[in-house]
């Protein structure tokens, strides 16, 4: 290290002149310039003395670790507070060199002989910085549930999870550790694993300093906060917006040919360019409708016959203007695979390279075996890769993974294509990130990808040192709506949110500790303190509106009171019996074109209901009606009666248009101005139907029949005006006969009376009165509500889950009434990688008893299989009786958690367990090899390579469980099962180590 | 069942052999002909039953390979083992004394078929700070440890070796001073929450070992290093005469009264485990209340008189709790 001594003078230069003492609680800006300020805050917990030492900089101390660079302020006030020996959160964009504060950390423990733990969310990222570690330090090991090297090591580069079950089981770790480093500590947010990071933090050793590395998150001050007061120790946040490279983003319209620059290196959004962006798109034609409900980005990878698809376009673009290297992302593998394969006339490689990667391709599957050299994905990604062209998602088989990022790396791969899991963890930045797609699957539903998730991809863009600016290209269509585009654009990094939630190993884990207590955990949880934080907020809400209440005075309130109660209740019935009447079964037969129907005139303003007994209405003519398209395929199935159906009637409207084109109806009384217009309608806006018929023209698009026809109908109205409008009779035409409709008729009727007796319904005040005391209604309400999220805020979250779920426990005999665990419940503490209780009470049950070894690998794939997978194969008898039976323990274990009134959905929670590739599995255990497995089933090699390592994982916990019940006859079957699997290019050794 | 030898009178016998009748009439009988011994054969299911502790699968049929009783959860079938050694499970509270200071470790009698381990890494230091052990930590291990002291720990778990190791995760775990060392068989302790008790209005610690062995001992306060490091930087000055008066209280010996209570408790507990009733919290208090409402003697506990009081007192508080059922 001593070419770094010459250094070392400019960095205790920085220390001295631009870094301002740390520690003052308040906000200080770096001096430097604006691009590269950074924000420095201290979170002290309650009561807390800062202590006169840490506040004078340690001059003396030499540095733990020289840079050969200068460090940008954000680093040496980071560096700082580790030197002062206080925790500290850095929260900055993921090319911003973030690794600097965890290097030094690790050269500060180092240094004074205290170990360092270093977890970050995935094995690859790992398996990465392990290796990074290792060319930096010596000392350095490496825990993941796949390899263990050197666990005694000083420090340790784990996951995140195998750092949790370290702290449940009392590792020797734990007391030595003096720092512990979080990498990407915005996972917390992780609907599924976020959790296990709250755990972590919560439990570890109290005497230990962290250090927090995160995405840039609006709220790191709230999560130092937190720290602080979990930890009792000061907390610092170094908070900077910097990117080493600014970014410029445009737009590429879909179908257009150009660049829009619409936000420059500034930051400025330019919002002509913008607008001339969006006049660019070519409108879609009728036929591509069909492309909705996720299907359409299509477009993009097909192409209009007999062109270029745009992404070609985009790609050859970048090339000429030379932006490359380019990274591509879209949110699916498939559709990753699918739009490099349109790059098949594209080369962007000279010779010599394609030499090189050669060579480094083939020395990196030299641990293959040689069939596995054959695998179709193997060898159909080299001539991609020579080209220049490369992809990379988790779909791929590891190993093509790290050599593709390695290849990027080198420089030899001029254009990835990639999806999100790219964009975290080591610097592996591009000059030019393209997004093909804005919209991403999550699950549930399609939706636009956050202005988080757009910040965390687009850092990929601009290499540091090397490019001037980083370019971000959003490839747009028709779909996309402008203040999407800006807030995604423009928006904010997303809020660093608790996703706490309760599971049962960590409820046992918990209460087999002496000194923890799951209702400790839940106090201390982000989530609590998220909660907590909500309540003086609220309070003052509830205040405010309570004040506005009671302001409110109003005359004969009580009597008022009951008039109103009156209207309400008149109202139910009468939306009950018209449910009824108007329901598809009685009403279809009578939604004759021609007939005159009563309908809601559109309210001008929502908030406000009418207070009179009449409704407004207005008449119309039904032109049509049809049956509304679900969007669920068995829809067909559904009888006519339990359909949707929409009415289209003509009637008096006013149309109006927005500046964005959509347009809004409003239906007015027939009296009113408005053009006459035909709109479909819901079943539940029209008030009743009429027995007259009239015959309408065949042709209403001429705007003047519409207007004659209209006509007709007030003239219908006007005949019969003095005694009403005859309506279909609902028993005698209709031929309803339901008691709730006699029932509910009746009450009507009463209630009718009911009113005359009140007289004040005839104040000429009435209507105002009315609304007046509607309102303090809506205030109560909303106080009432308030009151209640206060209420839940300060009780314990989860109290009431914690309570259920601890039924369960003791219902299936894992704990005794008295919060004690039975052997069962200790079993199921090491079980942490798969459903805990249906896998034990599969055990318990003795499934794993009868069954081959194979057979019991292949039903414990169910465990780990998460994706769905449309038109299996379903896999052999044998395979489906396990199966089966697995469902029926799934069942049963649901029914419980629901009997115990867990919130749980049983059918969602049984078919949680995929039988997909059980097939596939069991013939890994019997030994095929892996292109034969890839030949039954359609997965992705990289997926499947990672459900059995994950398998392997289960086994592993299984074999623990077996020792701990005593039967080694099952213990002895795990372990050949491990020894089944464990082998090839499964469990092939990654690049990195 | 219940062999105590004791001079009873007459009238003594009578009355403890009618609490005994009770006590019996009271006790499940389940798990009656769930007795077994080595050997014996346990009636399994055939289809797939887990065979775990005490038993052998001999293909056919399966034995018991400990004397005790069957139980079964779901399909698995163990064998509970009575008056056997302590059988340690992971996360039990155990009292224990060390007979052996070796590299890095202490070596603990814990009444198991192995002596127990203890890592100097697997307890904090005594300054509290997180840091690798080195040599000269292994050096001043007599310091913290030496051999027959009394230390009280959580079993973390059989390593890979198949020794059991130890863990002290707080301060409130270590070495147990001025009191007394009881050791009772293991199954009259019960796994409970909380294994740690202070007993307020005796001044004393209580504390059941799952091992059976128990300690009693005047109360310590428990030093939170947490708290004391944030003194020691706010005010140095303080923290001196601190560790002084520590010091100074060290010197001053249990009071009188506070070890004739240690010495209570420790008889009633006695008592317990010489009639084979469970020793619980609430149990002994109430004998030592019981005992000093009556005005006996520490001596007296241990005579005739009380023990059938102690199974007179327990035949009723049992049929209390089961009319109460």
């Amino acid at each position: 290290m001593g070419s770094f001594k010459r250094k070392s003078q400019e960095f205790s230069n920085n220390e001295g002149s631009i870094i301002p003492p740390p520690s003052k609680q308040m906000k200080q800006n770096g001096l430097v310039d604006e691009a590269v300020a950074c924000v420095h805050d201290v979170s002290y917990p309650e009561g807390y003395i800062p202590s006169a030492a840490s506040t004078l900089p340690q001059q003396d101390s030499k540095p733990a670790k020289e840079f050969p660079f200068t460090l940008d302020p954000f680093q040496s006030e980071a560096i700082n507070c580790l030197n002062n020996g206080e925790s500290v959160m850095v929260s900055a964009h993921t090319s911003a060199g973030k690794t600097v504060v965890a290097l030094y950390a690790i050269a500060m423990c180092l240094k004074n002989n205290q170990r360092v733990v270093y977890t970050s969310p995935i094995k690859a990222l790992s398996n990465q910085k392990y290796r990074e570690f290792k060319e930096e330090f010596s000392d350095v090991g490496l825990m993941t549930g796949d390899v263990t090297i050197d666990p005694n090591a000083s420090c340790l580069v784990m996951t995140t999870e195998i750092w949790r079950s370290m702290q449940y089981n009392g590792s020797d770790v734990i007391r030595e550790v003096a720092w512990v480093i979080f990498d990407e500590v915005h996972y917390m947010r992780d609907r599924e694993r976020g959790v296990v990071w709250e755990e972590s933090i919560v439990m570890a050793p109290k005497n230990s300093r962290f250090v927090f590395l995160s995405a840039t998150v609006p709220n790191a001050k709230e999560f130092a906060d937190w720290v602080a007061k979990v930890h009792q120790q000061p907390c610092h946040i170094v908070y900077t917006d910097y990117r080493p490279t600014p970014l410029q983003h445009y737009i590429f319209p879909s179908g257009g040919d150009g660049l829009y620059l619409v936000v420059d290196e500034k930051g400025k959004f330019r919002e002509d360019s913008f607008q001339k962006a969006l006049n660019a798109l070519v409108p879609a034609n009728e036929g591509d409708k069909k492309r909705e409900n996720g299907k359409w980005q299509k477009g993009l990878v097909v192409g209009k016959s007999g062109e270029d698809s745009d992404i070609f376009k985009m790609v050859k673009m970048i090339i000429q203007r030379q932006y490359d290297p380019v990274i591509c992302f879209s949110f699916s593998k498939r559709e990753c695979e699918f739009l490099a394969m349109q790059m098949a006339k594209m080369d962007l490689n000279n010779d010599d390279e394609k030499v090189n990667i050669e060579t480094i391709f083939w020395s990196a599957m030299d641990i293959l075996s040689d069939d596995d050299k054959k695998l179709p994905q193997v060898s159909n990604m080299l001539p991609l890769l020579k080209r220049g062209i490369g992809v990379h998602h988790s779909g791929l088989l590891p190993i093509l993974k790290e050599v593709i990022e390695i290849l990027f790396q080198e420089g030899f791969i001029k254009c990835l294509f990639a999806t999100e899991t790219f964009s975290i963890g080591l610097n592996m930045p591009a000059k030019t990130v393209v997004f093909t797609n804005v919209r991403k699957f999550d699950g549930d539903k399609f939706r636009w990808i956050s202005s988080g998730e757009y910040i965390q991809m687009s850092g990929r863009a601009g290499r540091r040192g090397i490019d001037e600016r980083g370019i971000c290209i959003l490839m747009v269509d028709e779909k996309l709506e402008p203040p999407t585009v800006k807030s995604m654009l423009k928006g904010s990094a997303d809020a660093l949110n608790s996703a706490f939630h309760l599971s049962y190993n960590m409820l046992l884990n918990q209460i087999r500790c002496k000194d923890a207590d799951p209702k400790n955990l839940l106090r201390d949880s982000f989530y609590q303190f998220q909660a907590d934080r909500a309540i003086p907020d609220l309070e003052k809400q509830a205040k405010i509106l309570e004040e506005e209440r009671d302001s409110i005075v109003i005359e004969e309130e009580d009597s008022l009171e009951r008039y109103y109660s009156l209207l309400e209740q008149y109202k139910s019935l009468k939306k009950d019996v018209r449910n009824i009447v108007l329901s598809p079964k009685y009403c279809l037969p009578f939604l004759q074109p021609g007939r005159l129907v009563c309908i809601e005139c559109t309210k001008i303003d929502d908030d406000v209901p009418t207070f009179s007994i009449k409704e407004e209405v207005t008449w119309g003519v039904i032109i049509n009606f049809e049956r509304v398209k679900g969007l669920s395929e068995d829809d067909a199935n559904k009888k006519p009666e339990d359909a949707n159906y929409t009415i289209d009637v003509l009637t008096r409207c006013i149309v109006q248009k927005d500046e964005v084109g959509r347009k809004t109806i409003k239906i007015v009384p027939l009296k009113n101005a408005g053009e006459p217009a035909v709109v479909s309608l819901p079943l539940s806006q029209i008030d009743s139907l009429s027995s007259v018929r009239l015959v309408i023209p065949k042709d209403l698009l001429p705007s003047e029949v519409r207007e004659n026809t209209l006509k007709k109908v007030s003239e219908v109205l006007n005949r019969f005006s003095r005694e009403g409008m005859p309506l279909l009779h609902p028993e005698d035409d209709m031929k309803v006969q339901s008691s709730t409709y006699r029932k509910a008729s009746s009450k009507i009727e009463a209630l009718e009376s009911l009113f005359e007796e009140h007289k004040i319904a005839t104040s000429p005040l009435i209507k105002e009165k009315l609304k007046v005391l509607h309102k303090k209604k809506e205030l109560t309400g909303k106080i009432r509500s308030i009151k209640r999220a206060m209420r839940t805020s300060k009780a314990l979250a989860f109290k009431d889950e914690l309570k259920a779920r601890k039924r369960v426990l003791r219902r299936l005999g894992y704990i005794k009434s008295d919060d004690v665990l039975e052997s069962k419940g200790n079993v199921v503490c090491l079980i942490s990688s798969a459903d805990e209780l249906t896998l034990s009470e599969l055990m318990y049950n003795g499934t794993f008893e009868k069954i081959k070894v194979e057979e019991l690998v292949s039903l414990l794939s169910c465990f780990v299989w998460q994706e769905k997978l449309q038109d299996t194969q379903k896999p052999r008898e044998e395979l489906e009786l396990l199966f089966a039976q697995l469902q029926d323990t799934a069942r049963r274990v649901a029914k419980v958690q629901l009997e115990s009134k867990v919130q749980i959905d049983v059918e969602n929670f049984v078919s949680s367990f995929r039988p997909d590739i059980m097939e596939a599995v069991y013939a890994w255990a019997k030994g095929s090899k892996f292109y034969e497995i890839m030949e039954i089933t359609q997965v992705f090699e990289g997926s499947l390579i990672r459900a059995i390592r994950r398998l392997e994982e289960v086994l592993q916990q299984l074999i623990e469980a077996a020792k701990a019940v005593g039967d080694e006859k099952h213990e002895a079957k795990f372990k050949e099962a491990v020894a089944k699997i464990k082998r090839d290019i499964v469990f092939a050794a990654s690049l990195y180590l | 069942m219940r062999g105590v030898q004791l001079p009873f009178s007459n009238t003594q016998k009578l009355r403890y052999e009618r609490a005994l009748a009770q006590l019996e009439s009271l006790s499940s009988k389940v798990n009656t002909n769930a007795t077994v011994i080595v050997a014996d054969t346990i009636p399994v299911d055939e289809d797939g039953a887990l065979k775990g502790h005490g038993t052998l699968d001999m293909g056919k049929k399966v034995v018991a390979t400990v004397c005790g009783v069957v139980e079964r959860v779901n399909k698995l079938v163990y064998v509970r083992s009575l008056r056997a050694r302590y059988k340690p499970e992971i996360g039990d509270i155990i009292v224990g004394r060390v007979i052996e200071v070796a590299p890095k470790r202490w070596r603990l009698e814990i009444n198991f078929s192995q002596d127990a381990v203890l890592m100097l890494s697997s307890m904090n230091l005594p300054d509290g700070i997180q840091r690798r052990r080195t040599a000269i930590d292994e050096l001043n291990m007599r310091t913290i440890f030496v051999e027959n002291d009394v230390i009280c720990a959580e079993v973390r778990g059989f390593q890979h070796d198949g020794s059991l190791h130890l863990q002290a995760r707080s301060q409130k775990y270590g070495k147990l001073e001025r009191g007394r060392l009881l050791t009772i068989p293991p199954y009259l302790v019960k796994r409970r929450k909380q294994h740690f008790h202070h007993l307020d209005q005796y001044g004393v610690d209580l504390i059941l070992g799952c091992n059976g062995f128990i300690w009693i001992g005047e109360h310590v306060e428990v030093k939170d290093v947490m708290v004391e490091d944030q003194v020691n930087k706010s005010d140095p000055q303080n923290t001196h005469s601190g560790s002084l008066l520590g010091s100074s209280e060290e010197l001053t010996s249990t009071p009188p009264e506070t070890r004739q209570y240690i010495c209570r408790i420790a008889n009633a507990i006695t008592v317990f485990a010489a009639l084979d009733f469970m020793v619980t919290l609430e149990g002994v208090i109430e004998m030592v209340n019981l005992s000093l409402s009556l005005n006996l003697g520490v001596d007296e506990m241990l005579k005739a008189e009380f023990h059938v009081l102690v199974a007179e007192k327990e035949a009723e508080r049992r049929s209390t709790l089961t009319k109460r059922r």
